[in-house]
């Protein structure tokens, strides 16, 4: 099994420590991710801004980098539906296809591909998770209120398996952060707001440690965090996972 | 006149895409029971009473409605004829309408009363209280078995859920908007 | 104005902000209630999304059978290609009858077409008789909801506005007692009037009929009192058959309010012995829709008002931020349809988080034909020049890896060392407004990643 590891720019970035937990996380279950160094963008920020059109050279990048893969795993539900569901405005040649169908979500690759469950570790904290819309809406990784009141997920069972971990119970389960891309500057107003309010849900709810599969969202409401100087920690869930898998 | 007719039609033909089936609607089955049908009326502001049968209404009306003055029903006769041609100004003084219904919904507590049954069109939202009268075993599931027994619906006809409301001030639900202010089903 | 700017404008106001997003989020949940109950509700969505997709794919044989039922049933069939020919057979109509009073209950096409300026104007007096809509007819405003027109209002402002307007005591906002006064305030109106205008939820192709769906019963009685019924209806209201009403009226109120059922669900086929019915088929706009392959899909809307009570945006911006007839996401892909340029930026007031799509009871790719126009509307240089070229340099960065790993680097390193006043200044960052930036590390991901292929550990 060829794997290569998808880091979004933001992350490689301001992040590198989820790159690094991804890393070593596949690695623990027996998985070696190479980070092919000529990757950059899916060309998601370019798409939702209207420029489509100039995203395409990107996408055609992304194809020549990856292709040659049998998984491409990103920490970022985000980039990877981008990469499934917006890929089909080029020409679907076979390496187009392989690479749409080849992107997985990190916590999707390992439930789905790699068939864990369960992770073996402790984690003694009131965790609060973040179900960041693409991963969840886009790519079904987690149930859906508008469907069902079945609160369940990928991520929400591995960090279920976790000793000592208690997942904080939200008033509203799975409402956007209000990242958005572009929007978190375009609509900055509302986009502040909107985080806001998912963080208050999250101290109205005990949380102390705010997590989830996709760093966007995080970053945007990690800012909110710490503007306020609020007692919470905000990790990526694989820094989670990977920090209690020895 | 017509070159509007045309030019829509055209337009529509075309620009719409190619055929797509049309589906058949099951029939999902679902709860007839009087219990349920009783439950989600209840729930949305009506009321069930239980008569033995349609002889027993006038003593229950009196029960229910001890005050109302001006009664107007196809089922005994009222304080006020009302028919097809009665004027708006003796419309609007009927207090109380009792009408029969025809079929009754569990899913959701509504009740279909064709125009035939309602005397007047407006009788059952002028009236400032309503009474439908329905036998039990009139009751369905939902929706789709509901449809699936009218026929027609007639010149006019509607499905009854409850008394007139609203909640359009700061989402708080008021009974009593412009029709009935309430809603009793008598069922026997 | 855009709608950043006036959403802004909304948000500044936070307590009423919370208010106005809790309100919704709640009638939103009491959606979820009621679509948990019913076990087969993701098959009725998919069944409603079949029957008005075959709907649309025949859509001008579904009208002329209509139109033919219609006829049959003594019904006058009008036709109006745009706003202006509606309008104008409207007030046509009510001439003929040398009237001056009527009532209108629900329609968001009247609405559209701005008929009771219209009227008013040629001295008619038209009298909204939804107690949401005389809400905000009373104080001169436009609907800000789908199924909620005066949703933005507080029970102090409806009180006020009936102060002024109905008579009732200063400082009453008892919603009860605010209710009772607009009962007899309109019932008045209701026993005056000489026509009745109606929108219309449902057209049924088989009957000719059309169904309108209200909780007041102002439809009925308006309609039942007066002398001439005018249904005014978008031509995609049809539906084939009188059983496809079983689906959608499943749907319906429960995806509006939570309801099971609307109140009144009211066939009306035939007029009344000695009375009139007509009906006004309206395009408007319609058909070219019907053309876009894209965006075709907003044509199944029955306007539920779904799409807005969950959109996060639509709770915390209000629907006067949208400055169309329909807000919300259902109103941003509308929109462009009818006016790109004044509208582009409703497409781009969302974060594409997909809610809207899920609630959708026919099933409308909302959030896709959101994705979809913001390139339209890119290609069509709809979109910010400063945006367009930033985007255009960075497609260029993004297709070579090397100045991409320099610039981001450059950008990291920016943050560092560029001081805290400047990288938090309001004008240079919007981000930062509310927001801190990330606390940016030593190395990169891409650096770590090298130097451990040379040294592992
Ligand atoms: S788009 Fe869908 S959810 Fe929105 S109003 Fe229309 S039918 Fe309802």
């Amino acid at each position: 099994m060829k794997v290569a590891l998808f880091v979004p720019c933001y992350v490689d970035q301001f992040y590198p420590q989820v790159g690094i937990a991804s890393l070593q996380l596949l690695e623990k279950l027996g998985v070696k991710a190479e980070f092919p160094a000529a990757q950059t963008c899916c060309g998601q920020p370019l798409a939702n801004s209207g420029c489509e059109k100039d995203a395409l050279p990107i996408y055609r990048h992304y194809v020549d980098t990856f292709s040659d893969y049998d998984y491409v795993v990103a920490p970022s539900g985000s980039c990877v539906y981008h990469v499934r569901k917006h890929f089909d405005k080029l020409e679907q040649t076979p390496e187009v296809q392989q690479v749409r169908t080849s992107a997985y979500d990190l916590i999707d690759f390992i439930t789905t591909v790699l068939g864990v469950t369960e992770i073996p570790g402790t984690f003694p904290h009131r965790v609060g998770l973040h179900l960041s819309c693409h991963g969840q809406r886009g790519l079904h990784q987690a149930n859906e209120s508008e469907m069902t009141p079945v609160r369940d997920g990928q991520l929400r069972r591995l960090l279920g398996s976790l000793n000592g971990i208690e997942l904080t119970e939200l008033d509203r389960n799975d409402e956007c952060c209000g990242f958005g891309g572009t929007f978190c500057v375009s609509e900055a107003a509302i986009s502040a707001r909107m985080g806001q309010d998912r963080v208050a849900d999250h101290v109205r709810n005990g949380t102390t440690v705010l997590t989830g599969g996709d760093m966007s969202c995080l970053m945007h409401l990690e800012g909110i965090v710490r503007r306020r100087q609020l007692p919470m920690r905000v990790l990526h869930a694989a820094e989670i996972l990977n920090g209690t898998l020895s | 006149m017509s070159s509007s007719r045309e030019k829509i039609l055209a337009a529509a033909r075309a620009n719409k895409p190619d055929e797509k089936p049309l589906p058949t609607v099951p029939d999902f089955g679902g709860d007839d029971s009087t219990e349920r049908f009783t439950q989600v009326l209840t729930s949305i502001g009506g009321q069930v009473v239980w008569i033995d049968g349609p002889e027993q209404l006038q003593p229950v009306l009196k029960q229910l409605y001890p005050e109302s003055r001006l009664s107007a029903s196809p089922l005994f006769s009222g304080t006020v004829p009302v028919d097809a041609l009665t004027s708006t100004e003796v419309l609007a003084d009927v207090d109380l309408a009792v009408l029969p219904g025809e079929i009754g919904v569990a899913e959701n507590g509504c009740i279909w009363l064709p125009e035939a049954n309602m005397l007047h069109r407006a009788l059952p939202t002028i009236t400032q209280h309503l009474v439908l009268v329905l036998d039990h075993r009139r009751i369905v599931a939902t929706m789709h078995q509901a449809y699936a027994q009218l026929p027609s619906t007639g010149g006019y006809g509607a499905f009854i859920a409850g008394p007139s409301k609203t909640a359009d001030i700061e989402q708080s639900l008021v009974i009593g908007a412009h029709g009935a202010r309430s809603l009793v089903v008598l069922l026997y | 104005m855009n709608h950043a700017t006036r959403a802004a404008k909304f948000v500044g106001d936070a307590d009423r902000t919370t208010w106005h997003d809790e309100t919704l989020w709640f009638v939103r949940a009491k959606r979820d209630k009621a679509v948990y109950a019913v076990p087969e509700f993701q098959d009725l969505r998919e069944l409603a999304s079949q029957i008005k997709d075959h709907t649309l794919s025949k859509l001008d044989t579904y009208l002329e059978q209509f139109e033919e039922q219609a006829k049959r049933n003594g019904v006058h069939v009008h036709w109006a290609a745009d706003a202006a020919e509606h309008n104008a057979i409207i007030l046509d109509i009510i001439r003929k009858h040398n009237a001056t009073r009527v009532v209108k209950s629900k329609s968001m096409l009247t609405e559209e077409c701005h008929l009771n300026p219209h009227l008013l104007s040629n001295g008619i007096e038209v009298v909204d008789t939804d107690l949401g809509e005389r809400i905000i007819q009373l104080r001169d405003e436009a609907p800000s909801h789908l199924v909620l027109p005066a949703i933005h209002l507080k029970k102090e402002d409806v009180g006020e506005t009936f102060f002024q307007h109905l008579g009732t005591a200063k400082g009453e906002i008892d919603p009860q007692v605010l209710t009772e006064a607009a009962r007899q305030h309109l019932r008045a109106r209701f026993l005056a009037a000489e026509v009745a205008i109606s929108g219309v939820n449902f057209a049924v192709a088989e009957t000719g009929g059309v169904v309108v769906c209200t909780n007041e019963g102002n439809a009925d009685l308006g309609v039942n009192l007066a002398h001439v019924h005018i249904a005014a209806m978008g031509i995609e209201k049809l539906i084939p058959r009188l059983s496809d009403l079983a689906v959608f009226t499943r749907l319906l109120a429960r995806s509006a309010t939570g309801q099971p059922v609307t109140t009144y669900t009211s066939h009306y086929t035939k007029p009344a012995a000695g009375k009139e019915m007509h009906i006004v088929i309206v395009d408007n706009g319609r058909t070219k829709q019907l053309g876009r392959p894209d965006f075709r899909a907003s044509l199944k809307c029955i306007r539920c008002g779904a799409c807005m009570n969950t959109c996060p945006v639509y709770r915390r911006s209000g629907g006067h931020s949208y400055d169309f007839t329909v807000p919300g996401p259902i109103g941003a892909i509308l929109s462009p349809n009818i006016d790109m340029k004044k509208h582009s930026s409703l497409p781009f007031a969302s974060t594409l988080c997909g809610s809207c799509s899920d609630v959708c009871p026919v099933k409308i790719d909302i959030h896709t034909q959101l994705y979809k126009w913001r390139q339209v509307l890119g290609e069509a240089n709809e979109i910010p020049a400063s945006k367009k070229w930033s985007m255009k340099l960075m497609g260029r960065l993004l297709t070579s890896p090397k100045v991409f790993g320099v610039s981001g680097k450059l950008a990291r390193q920016g943050i560092k060392y560029l001081p805290y006043s400047l990288t938090h200044a309001r004008h240079f960052n919007v981000w930062a407004v509310a927001r801190e930036l990330p606390t940016p590390p030593k190395q990169s991901f891409r650096e770590w990643y090298q130097q451990q292929a040379k040294n592992p550990a």
